[in-house]
């Protein structure tokens, strides 16, 4: 709980972004002020609540919701239901977005693409994922996820912040304000976006969705790029040589010092050591990204995208190298997921973009022993309906979106490996058994973490906020 | 114990001024935080029928004076977890601190008393104070006093350098030229502060200053938010906003032409821009939403921010229940929302710029121009009776009944119709077939015409077309949303790449406002990258979701000399992308529309597609694109529709009807053109209005707009006064309401703010929330004292202002002990001067400034000044929308205050957003002060910064009056911070020097490539090695914690 006393204590010190409180401060005054304020990481004290089964996040968030249909949550029985109107009694008059709504008939498009089963667990997956196939076994599969949003803009918001409207910190913000850092070289919560491989048109993402809401700005997610500066401003200008620039901080530095002397700020002392920091950024960063001493089976196991920078491929390797690092929460967005027209080909597409890397970074981190203490899920923010949008031809069908089941899959620290959680109807539009809605996952992610979600909470105008609003049930059934 | 011991601390900051318990300052906070939340206003959660914010609910609790009977005490103190409140499954616990307030509380006599904020505030009498000779005016006799209970003594008055660069920073938003530091350090006549303090607020940047803080409250940004982000345009509200600071708009007014300035009688212009206060929340209109949903949300966004920005309260917490902690019922928020509810406004909106309703704002020229145009067309519609047209037009059409339907035949090849089927009906046999996929014939140019959605594939044979030798392509096409596509294609994969021909639509352009345009491209591939005729259209561009006729002549040259495109009938002129193609090119590939062989496939309607195999000539392409389509609606019995009746009249006033009326049309054509442009370049604003036939408003169950319950109409919540009665409950009454002196909260959150804005907390620290579970102040009297103080003059800001920074509390020095940090380390009680980094907006001005790079022009449109590349691309949703693709702005746009920055909400300014800027999502009573590793990198390496350390290195090269570098450096050191380097400073700064001189000697290419950063080019007389060395001093200065702190 974040009492007064919290918040005065961290407007205070506002070190959240490498969380170091009191590292590096000679003001004793502060610290005589800050016992145990936070801890080295500069998380809250108290945090985490219990022994965390998970140290870390990698979120591979999917963004435009990837199709159930096509890809995990497997209807044989749609076949016979092909072109015919999804009957009432499965719509049961529940909204659809006015994509759809205005079409005289909404009939029932069966997958296109062959289904067959993997693993000792015998998990049903489409040929689209050849890759996510063979580490079926590994991943806890959840098939009754459900949404409140039928739309991306609000649907994408509450995947990631808990409420479909702006304002609210995002899921990595939480828990860099939480749990603080592992690494003081790099930030707690890192983002790194890719761009779509199906060829229509692709929906936006919003810096919100790595936001901080209502908390201190410094636990924003801070993007990774691809290119010649990862983090904005990282480099020196042309024509500042390394050493230059360490003498232009030095000087900074004596003269900061100078000033500390005569004011007693301790905002200068902080100062001072942000500074460092950002120099020490400059090394580690380009150390990060850095492939260049990776083995060649690295590029092989994830693909031959892998090494071009900014794919969504090239991301996953750089999500394991963030999470060897102890990046606290790695978010990838991988965009294109909006299969409204063209899904054969488009979905085909995404696949073969992301199934490999995907499924090569489980493999990677389960091999290194790092997906022990590593959480990783996958998933996007809605799923796509069963009836088509659009002509529905031999070979060419689209899907609106879906809020009421669509598939996620985590796999890692605090996860069974190889549960299947919740039954759908035979349309793949109804949840029949055991449904988890965003608030569940998010107060699962947490607990995983260590983290109580009820406990995590902000007050701002006066309420006690948390990721999870005021709803929020474990997962029972994927803890391991 | 950590607990404990804060509570101590900041008890103590907090206490209050008699002895014993105060209670709300220090029980309601425990009760609210702790209790409420089962125990408070929302009957639907309250559990064991108790509330304790009412004093007859708890005192069914309490038993005063006596605490081992209350039960409320025994409670919270209980022995046994499972029995103490708050329960363990709430997360919340009392600290025995607590516990032990509530305990001397009620052994006190619980003595009760209504919230604070409700009551209005009637003006105290000033305290006694023994030093006396500290006080300036009022204000510190406030603070002084408790400063003496607390055995604290104020800090001396900072140096009037330092209260300089503090007062012009706080009054106008930019730092004090040195010029100006030196006349007021030498101006040693009485009132020379004073004097100081009215020419800050006489300066128009004073407005500037005063509408960043407001731009923060009224979620002013240059784009819609949500999903698209597409642009928008406030500006025209954010210039009033400059201008009503500048003008010093009495509060009150400021307060009703915001919220209701469209409602007042014989509105201004001004009065209506004003209330576009409440147009600057979010619009949506993502493809598929539910108009309703966000219609709702546009409502709930403006209760949230006018109730935060002018009273303070968090009324948002009503939307789904009744209010946890404040006395605001569902039912409330509702009746609030009613009066924002009226607009004329729809749900989905935005798509093309402003959403309605909106403003144009003519200048007087384009007014002119409006109405000259209006007038001719006026004139030249009379001419054109409809009478008389349609009589002649339906003599033409019988004339014309029996003419066959005439088009080129000689050396057509193909001719595929389109209307069903892939037939060639030339005769010649060359059917097409589909390849993939399937096509839907429909509705087309002529007749029926062939859709593809971009999984269809057809193929028509190689024999159609030899473009090695003389031929002619004509087709209509409708062209989909696709980044850049092929109509058609005759290719084919050699080893060097693709060999053959294409008829293209290249990458498109972005136009004036919301269209997207594509260059039409036609390209002969010889296989290899070196060899290829590529021509695209020079000025023409192709609109999506354009329906027109394309032909392609060539003469079999392979030059690009001998190529030729006509649009809808007309040559259209080329430039020459490359013109290499090698002798004996020849293709033999089939003919495909929608393969994706290179780019992505053909989405669109293809009709009456044509191969020739000679260039036709002008008139027949004119006849293929403009007569024939004409002629074959005339041939064609039955009705006609709207669209073909249209086409007909179109033609025959353009090409048949008699000479008069043929002119008549054109230069109603013409005029309508100019009319659209001119109206494209008049800026609008979005504006407040009410509907002609008002919405209803409904209580919605848990917020959702889709559980409509008890309709309401438009009220306040009873715990704040009434609605003058007799009065029209809208908007304009609301406002009025809001600015009545019995009103307990308006001025009261205004003065708070304004003291925030000064000494970088409120006394209400927690200035959104005013309501039980915000902070008490820590000096309830001096809020009070000043909220009357402001309404009974007239509610004048800049007089408030002039108020507090001439107090001597606002001039005392900001250094600080280790055993007053220790006491205070908010410095709430203000025994030093604030000393804060300065907002992200200053940072950035006082660098341009410094150097002398800013660009002082006030108001206009947003600007787009250097940002590293892709930030909006990479998130954007890409096309056919406006503010997708970041077009960074060059000259005097650069360098603007920040405060003109395009406001990108879903990728709001880098540079800004890492100083605490926030994304302007919603309304923001406070920003964050955080200080990080990213904010070093800016400053350091942002082109914005390295350009402006290098000007102002040049700006101290430069100075003849600084004849050596410790002169020099004491310059940029003045300039920067407004005060000379002390000696141990400038002994630093001399060591540094001497370093990067030395290093840039020996490395000429390096100054050189540091110089050339920025768009300004470098001062050529300054020799490179010199000028980097003195950059890199610059950026030390720029980068010193007091460079970006306001102390």
């Amino acid at each position: 709980m974040m009492t007064p006393e919290h918040e005065l204590l961290f407007t205070l010190t506002r070190r959240h972004f490498f969380g170091r409180a009191a590292t590096g401060l000679g003001a004793a005054a502060l610290a005589a002020l800050l016992p145990r304020a936070a801890q080295a990481g500069g998380g809250l004290e108290g945090l985490p609540h219990f022994a965390p089964k998970a140290k870390r996040v990698i979120l591979l968030h999917q963004s435009g919701g990837p199709s159930q249909l096509d890809t995990f949550d497997y209807k044989p029985g749609l076949a016979k239901h092909r072109g015919i109107d999804l009957p009432d009694s499965i719509r049961m008059g529940q909204r659809i977005t006015g994509m759809t709504s205005g079409q005289s008939s909404l009939p029932v498009a069966p997958s296109i693409f062959s289904f067959q089963r993997y693993g000792q667990t015998g998990t049903w997956v489409s040929e689209l994922m050849p890759h996510t196939a063979k580490i079926v076994d590994d991943l806890a599969i959840i098939k009754t996820m459900h949404t409140e949003a039928i739309n991306h803009d609000p649907a994408i918001t509450f995947f990631q912040s808990g409420f479909q409207q702006p304002g609210r910190p995002s899921m990595g913000a939480w828990v860099s304000y939480g749990l603080g850092s592992e690494n003081e070289n790099l930030p707690s919560f890192i983002v790194l976006l890719s761009q779509a491989h199906a060829l229509n048109t692709d929906q936006p993402l919003f810096s919100r969705l790595w936001g901080s809401g209502f908390l201190p700005s410094s636990h924003q997610g801070v993007k990774l790029r691809s290119g010649a500066d990862p983090v904005l401003f990282l480099n020196d200008p042309p024509g500042v040589a390394k050493d230059t620039r360490r003498s232009i901080l030095d000087t900074i530095e004596r003269i900061n010092r100078i000033k500390h002397t005569s004011f007693g700020d301790p905002e200068i002392e902080t100062r001072i050591a942000q500074y460092e920091m950002a120099y020490r950024m400059q090394t580690s960063v380009p150390e990060l990204m850095d492939l260049t001493k990776e083995p060649e089976t690295t590029f092989e196991n994830y693909g031959p995208e892998s090494r071009k920078p900014g794919t969504y491929a090239a991301n996953c390797l750089l999500a394991r190298r963030l999470a060897e690092r102890g990046v606290r929460f790695i978010q990838l967005y991988h965009r294109g997921w909006d299969q409204h027209n063209d899904l054969p080909r488009d979905l085909r597409l995404q696949c073969q973009g992301t199934d490999q890397p995907t499924a090569a970074l489980v493999a990677d981190l389960k091999q290194r022993g790092l997906l022990e203490d590593t959480l990783v899920v996958w998933g996007g923010e809605f799923g796509r309906t069963v009836y088509c949008q659009g002509r529905l031809t031999e070979s060419n069908y689209g899907r609106d979106h879906h809020p009421r089941n669509f598939v996620m899959w985590a796999a890692g620290g605090g996860i069974k490996a190889g549960v299947r959680i919740g039954e759908t109807d035979e349309f793949s539009y109804n949840v029949t058994a055991d449904p988890v809605h965003v608030h569940d996952l998010q107060a699962t992610i947490l607990h995983c973490l260590g983290i109580d979600h009820k406990r995590l909470t902000y007050k701002f105008q006066g309420r006690h906020f948390r990721l999870t609003d005021v709803h929020g049930k474990l997962i029972k059934a994927v803890l391991a | 114990m950590l607990r404990l011991y804060f509570a101590l601390t900041f008890g103590t900051v907090l206490a209050a001024a008699a002895p014993g318990v105060d209670f709300n300052r220090e029980v309601r906070p425990i009760l609210s935080d702790n209790c409420f939340h089962c125990h408070g206003p929302d009957s639907a959660t309250r559990m064991a029928n108790l509330r304790l914010d009412t004093e007859e609910g708890a005192r069914k609790a309490i038993e005063a004076g006596n605490s081992a009977k209350s039960r409320l005490f025994v409670r919270v103190s209980h022995a046994k977890k499972p029995l103490r409140m708050p329960p363990p499954a709430s997360g919340l616990s009392l600290t025995d601190a607590q516990v032990d307030t509530l305990k001397r509380w009620i052994d006190e006599g619980a003595k009760w008393d209504e919230h604070w904020a409700y009551r209005a505030p009637k003006r105290p009498a000033p305290p006694v104070v023994n030093a006396k000779s500290w006080v300036k005016n009022p204000v510190d006799l406030f603070l002084l006093a408790r400063l003496e209970r607390e055995g604290l003594k104020p800090a001396k008055a900072a140096p009037r350098e330092t209260l300089i660069r503090r007062l012009s920073f706080d009054l106008t938003g930019l730092p004090p030229t040195p010029e100006e530091v030196a006349a007021f350090v030498n101006d040693r006549a009485t009132g020379a502060y004073e004097r100081l303090v009215d020419r800050l607020l006489a300066s128009p940047h004073y407005g500037e200053r005063m509408a960043m803080e407001w731009l923060d409250l009224a979620r002013y940004a240059d784009t819609h938010g949500f999903h698209i982000d597409s642009h928008r345009d406030m500006w025209p509200w954010r210039d009033w906003l400059i201008r009503a600071f500048n003008r010093n708009q009495p509060f009150d007014q400021f307060t009703v032409e915001q919220i209701a300035g469209d409602l007042l009688p014989d509105a201004t212009l001004d009065q209506k821009i004003a209330s576009g206060f409440n147009r600057n929340h979010m619009i949506n209109f993502e493809g598929g939403a539910i108009p309703e949903e966000y219609q709702t949300e546009y409502v709930v966004d403006r209760v949230d921010a006018t109730a935060t920005v002018w009273m303070g309260l968090t009324m948002g917490c009503a939307r789904c229940h009744d209010h946890k902690y404040d006395p605001i019922s569902q039912k409330d928020f509702y009746r609030f929302a009613a009066f924002f509810n009226t607009t004329s406004e729809e749900g989905l909106d935005g798509r093309y710029g402003n959403a309605k309703p909106f403003l144009p704002l003519p200048n007087e020229a384009q007014q002119q121009r409006l109405d000259a145009i209006d007038a001719k067309t006026e004139a030249r519609r009379a001419e054109l009776d409809d009478e008389v047209i349609e009589l002649l037009l339906r003599r033409w059409q019988r004339e014309r009944f029996d003419h066959v339907p005439a088009s080129p035949v000689r050396g057509l090849r193909a001719w595929y119709e389109l209307d069903g089927n892939l037939s060639d009906i030339s005769g010649q046999f060359r059917h097409g077939r589909v390849l993939t996929g399937d096509i839907a014939f429909g509705a087309g140019s002529i007749r029926n015409g062939a859709n593809f959605d971009s999984a269809t594939v057809a193929e028509f044979p190689a024999s159609a077309l030899d473009v090695s030798r003389p031929f002619s392509v004509s087709v209509w096409v409708r062209a989909g949303r696709q980044q850049g596509q092929p109509i058609l294609q005759q290719l084919e994969l050699s080893s060097g790449g693709m060999k053959g021909f294409e008829l293209a639509l290249a990458k498109p352009r972005t136009l004036p406002r919301l269209r997207r345009g594509h260059p039409v491209e036609i390209r002969l591939l010889g296989g290899d990258p070196g060899r290829a005729l590529i021509v695209r259209s020079r000025d023409y561009v192709f609109l999506q979701n354009d329906n027109h006729h394309l032909s392609v002549t060539g003469d079999g040259s392979g030059r690009a000399a001998g190529l030729r495109l006509f649009v809808d009938g007309k040559p259209v002129a080329l430039d020459v992308v490359q013109d290499t193609l090698p002798e004996g090119f020849r293709v033999e590939a089939p003919l495909t529309i929608g393969a994706a062989k290179a780019g992505a496939p053909f989405k669109g309607r293809i009709d009456d597609l044509r191969f020739y195999d000679r260039p036709l000539g002008e008139g027949e392409v004119e006849q293929l694109a403009v007569r024939y389509p004409v002629e074959v609606v005339l041939a064609t019995p039955g009705k006609r529709n709207r669209e073909t009746a249209g086409a007909l009249r179109d033609y025959y006033l353009k090409h048949e009807a008699p000479e008069q009326f043929r002119e008549a049309y054109r230069e109603l054509l013409a005029l309508r053109e100019e009319r659209i442009d001119l109206v494209e370049e008049i800026p609008t604003v979005m504006v407040m209005d009410e509907a002609e036939t008002p919405r209803d408003t409904y209580v919605l169950g848990r917020g959702d707009y889709t559980q409509k319950g008890e309709k309401v109409l438009p009220g306040v919540p009873a715990m704040l006064p009434p609605l003058p009665s007799g009065e029209k409950a809208n908007r304009l009454t609301l406002a009025r309401w809001l600015t009545s002196p019995e009103h307990p909260l308006t001025a009261r959150v205004a003065v708070n703010r304004y003291w925030q804005m000064l000494f970088g907390f409120g006394i209400v620290k927690t200035s959104e929330d005013f309501g039980s579970q915000g902070e008490p102040p820590v000096h309830q009297e001096l809020l009070d004292w000043l909220a009357v103080e402001f309404v009974e003059s007239g509610w004048d800001v800049k007089g408030l202002i002039r108020l507090i920074v001439t107090s001597a509390a606002y001039q005392q020095q900001s250094q600080v002990t280790p055993e007053l940090l220790e006491r205070d380390p908010e410095n709430r009680l203000l025994a030093r001067g604030p000393r804060r980094r300065l907002p992200a907006e200053m940072v950035r001005d006082n660098a341009l400034a410094a150097s002398g790079l800013l660009v002082k022009t006030i108001g206009g449109p947003s600007v787009l000044p250097y940002q590293p590349p892709g930030l909006w691309e990479e998130l954007a949703f890409g096309e056919a929308f406006t503010a997708q693709e970041y077009e960074q702005d060059h000259g005097d746009k650069l360098y603007r205050r920040a405060m003109y920055t395009f406001w990108k909400r879903t990728a709001p300014p880098a540079s800004l957003v890492t100083f605490d800027a926030p994304d302007r999502e919603k309304c923001t009573s406070r920003r964050a002060v955080t200080n990080t590793p990213l904010q070093a990198l800016v400053t350091l390496n942002d082109p914005t910064y390295v350009e402006a350390a290098r000007h102002l290195a040049a700006r101290v090269l430069s100075d003849v009056s600084a004849r050596n570098d410790d002169m020099r450096l004491r310059k940029a050191f003045q300039l920067v911070t407004a005060r000379l380097p002390q000696a141990q400073e400038l002994r630093v700064l001399r060591g540094a020097l001497a370093h990067q001189v030395g290093a840039y000697q020996r490395d000429p290419e390096a100054a050189r490539a540091l110089l050339a950063v920025g768009e300004k080019p470098a001062e050529a007389a300054i020799e490179a090695p010199r000028l980097a060395a003195w950059t890199n001093i610059c950026t030390i200065l720029l980068n010193l914690d007091e460079s970006v702190t306001k102390e």
